[in-house]
This record gives C-alpha cells, sequence and structure tokens, in this order.
C-alpha cells in the first residue's frame, strides 16, 4: 500500500457532492415526468375479460380446499371443460393475439416512451461528467481491486503507479448509479421510475400471449388435487370457543 | 389441531415492502457509520454482513419469533435482500470514508 494521497478540498466541494445531488435531483425528475407523460390506455376489452377469468381461476385454484369436493369439481369443469369451457382455446384462434399486440402503436409508443425516459437523462449525465469530470482522481474506494480493474475506474489518469483505490470520476457516477437505486426506492415510494430492472422484467413479461396464460391456467387448474381441509373445522371450532370462555 | 396455513397475499407482500425498507435504510446508515469509522476492505464487508444480521435478528423480534403468522417461509425474513442493500452501503462507504478521511 503506498502512501496515502492528499486531495485538494475543492475536489469534494466541486465533484462528488454535486454530482451526488445531480443524480439525486435527476431521479426525482425523471419519476415526476414519467408520471405526468403516463398517457391512459383504453384496455381492450378482451383483453380484460381473459384477465378477470385467469384471476378467478386462480382464486378458484387457492380456495380450492375450503369448499366441498363436488362443487369444486364442478367449479372446474365449468373451467376446463373441452367442448365450451371458458380456458379452452381453439387451435385456430391462438396466434391472433400476439400478432395484435406486436403491431399495436399504442403499446409501442409507450414501450419507447419508457425506454428513452430512462436512457436520455443517463447518457446526457454521464456526458457531462466526462467532459467537465476527467483526467484527475476524485474519490477513494475502501476496498482493493487488483490491477485489472484498472483501466475500467481510472480512466482519465494516466499514470500507473497511482493505487487502484483512487478512482476517477466516472466511477463515481457508475457508483452512484447503483447505489442511489436504494435511496430512490425510499424517498419516492413504490413504483418509481428509476428501477431498471424491474421495468426491464416488467417488459419482457408483459401479458403479450393471453392465450398462453390460459392454457397454463387450464393445466394448473387440472393439477389440482382436491383435499379438503374443513373436517374437522367442527372440532377446531369448538376448541377455540372453549379457550376463549374459559 | 393443525392451522392450515393461509396467506393473503396482499399482507404478504406489504410485509416484504417492509422488510425491504428496513434493509435498505439500515445498509444507508451503516455505510455512514463504516465510512465516518475508517473501517477498510474486509472489516467493511464483515461490517455490513453484521448490520445485516442485526437488522434480521430486529425483524425477528419485532415479529415476536413466530415467522409463520406473518410470512411463509423463515428464508423470507432471514436472507431475502441480503445483498440488494451492498451497492448502497458501498457508496455511502466510500463517501463517508472519503469525505472524513481523505479530504
Amino acid at each position: 500500500m503506498a502512501e496515502d494521497l492528499v486531495l485538494d478540498t475543492a475536489i469534494r466541494d466541486w465533484v462528488l457532492i454535486p454530482l451526488s445531488v445531480v443524480m439525486v435531483l435527476i431521479g426525482i425528475l425523471r419519476h415526476f415526468v414519467s408520471k405526468l407523460m403516463r398517457s391512459s390506455q383504453v384496455p381492450d376489452a378482451k383483453i380484460v375479460k381473459e384477465g378477470q377469468l385467469i384471476v378467478r381461476a386462480r382464486n378458484l385454484r387457492s380456495g380450492a380446499n375450503f369448499i366441498p369436493p363436488r362443487s369444486f369439481r364442478a367449479r372446474r369443469f365449468y373451467f376446463s371443460n373441452e367442448e365450451n369451457g371458458l380456458l379452452h382455446v381453439p387451435k385456430g384462434q391462438a396466434p391472433n393475439p400476439q400478432a395484435q399486440m406486436f403491431s399495436d402503436p399504442n403499446m409501442a409508443m409507450d414501450m419507447m416512451k419508457k425506454n428513452l425516459s430512462m436512457i436520455i437523462p443517463q447518457t446526457l449525465t454521464f456526458a457531462w461528467v466526462n467532459f467537465f469530470f476527467s483526467g484527475f482522481v476524485a474519490a477513494k474506494i475502501p476496498f482493493p481491486l487488483t490491477q485489472r480493474f484498472r483501466s475500467m475506474l481510472q480512466n482519465g489518469i494516466d499514470l500507473s503507479t497511482v493505487d487502484v483505490s483512487y478512482v476517477s470520476s466516472r466511477s463515481w457516477y457508475f457508483l452512484n448509479l447503483f447505489g442511489l437505486r436504494g435511496l430512490f426506492s425510499l424517498i419516492l415510494g413504490e413504483d418509481n421510475a428509476t428501477d431498471d430492472t424491474q421495468r426491464m422484467m416488467q417488459m419482457s413479461g408483459f401479458g403479450f400471449d393471453p392465450t398462453k396464460s390460459l392454457g397454463a391456467e387450464k393445466d394448473s387448474l387440472d393439477i389440482v388435487q382436491h383435499d379438503w381441509a374443513l373436517p374437522k373445522f367442527e372440532q377446531r371450532a369448538e376448541a377455540v370457543l372453549r379457550k376463549v370462555l374459559s | 389441531m393443525d392451522s392450515i396455513p393461509t396467506f393473503n397475499a396482499e399482507h404478504l407482500q406489504s410485509n416484504m415492502k417492509t422488510v425491504y425498507y428496513s434493509r435498505t435504510f439500515l445498509s444507508i446508515i451503516g455505510g455512514v457509520i463504516a465510512g465516518i469509522m475508517g473501517f477498510t476492505s474486509l472489516t467493511g464487508f464483515i461490517f455490513y454482513f453484521l448490520i445485516m444480521a442485526i437488522t434480521s435478528v430486529g425483524l425477528l423480534a419485532k415479529a415476536g419469533f413466530t415467522v409463520h403468522s406473518y410470512f411463509d417461509s423463515w428464508n423470507r425474513v432471514l436472507l431475502d435482500g441480503f445483498l440488494g442493500g451492498l451497492m448502497s452501503f458501498v457508496l455511502f462507504w466510500t463517501f463517508a470514508c472519503d469525505l472524513v478521511h481523505i479530504f
């Protein structure tokens, strides 16, 4: 471990703190802008119907053990009946909703807007950081890293003898980018626009194939074994009453 | 007389959110403490795991040690979100360490 570098106080005042403050403010700004720009989609009636149907089937599955066996079987038959069961979709209709979803202009616009609102501030801030804050040591990270990280972290610093712990402001930017996610979830509450990974997961599994999920629901409903959980309920009620009354 | 495990999904989710918030908050505070006290490398990471363990114990105490009435498994309250606060911890650790010791 070489000697400790003594860094100018001005770096702390004019680089570290402003960069963090700017990133927090941009995050808050982005959150509110995306809230304002969210266009209200008119939901398609068919999609809503299928969604509610799936919710019903799921409720049946979770509450299956609390209704008598015969009623459970009757309900299950209603859903997964081969001829006119609600969850059974004939093969011919299957690919249609998918094609419709992808060419739907509203959905494409929405996705593009969300993407842009996330990428543009990041790119702008990164360019700003690179332009103004390059070529000097900005911070020291408290743990040592191997030499391989040198090119990644010490981008503007051209001395090769400086300890890898002394990093440039670009790496301070990245550290802020990842670390402030937790802070945003605290100040902005849930469902804020800064959580990239959550948004990407949401985009991929958006329910583009309602027919596939119907088929999946039907299969899982067929699998359920009915285990009547309530036969001993009278004894249980009696025990509770005794405890309460004694 | 056995109690059938039934869980209200919304309540479960809200409990998980509480756990997540506590962990995030404590990892930020822990980062600032670690920076001020000047922990470096391994000591700092050990301190992070210590903070997470304290969070787990605190949550268990709040839940009255009956995990099953609030969560669906032990893992949820003990291990979930352990590494989620790591990035925030490192950020605030670096920040505080630099502010206090280097500048």
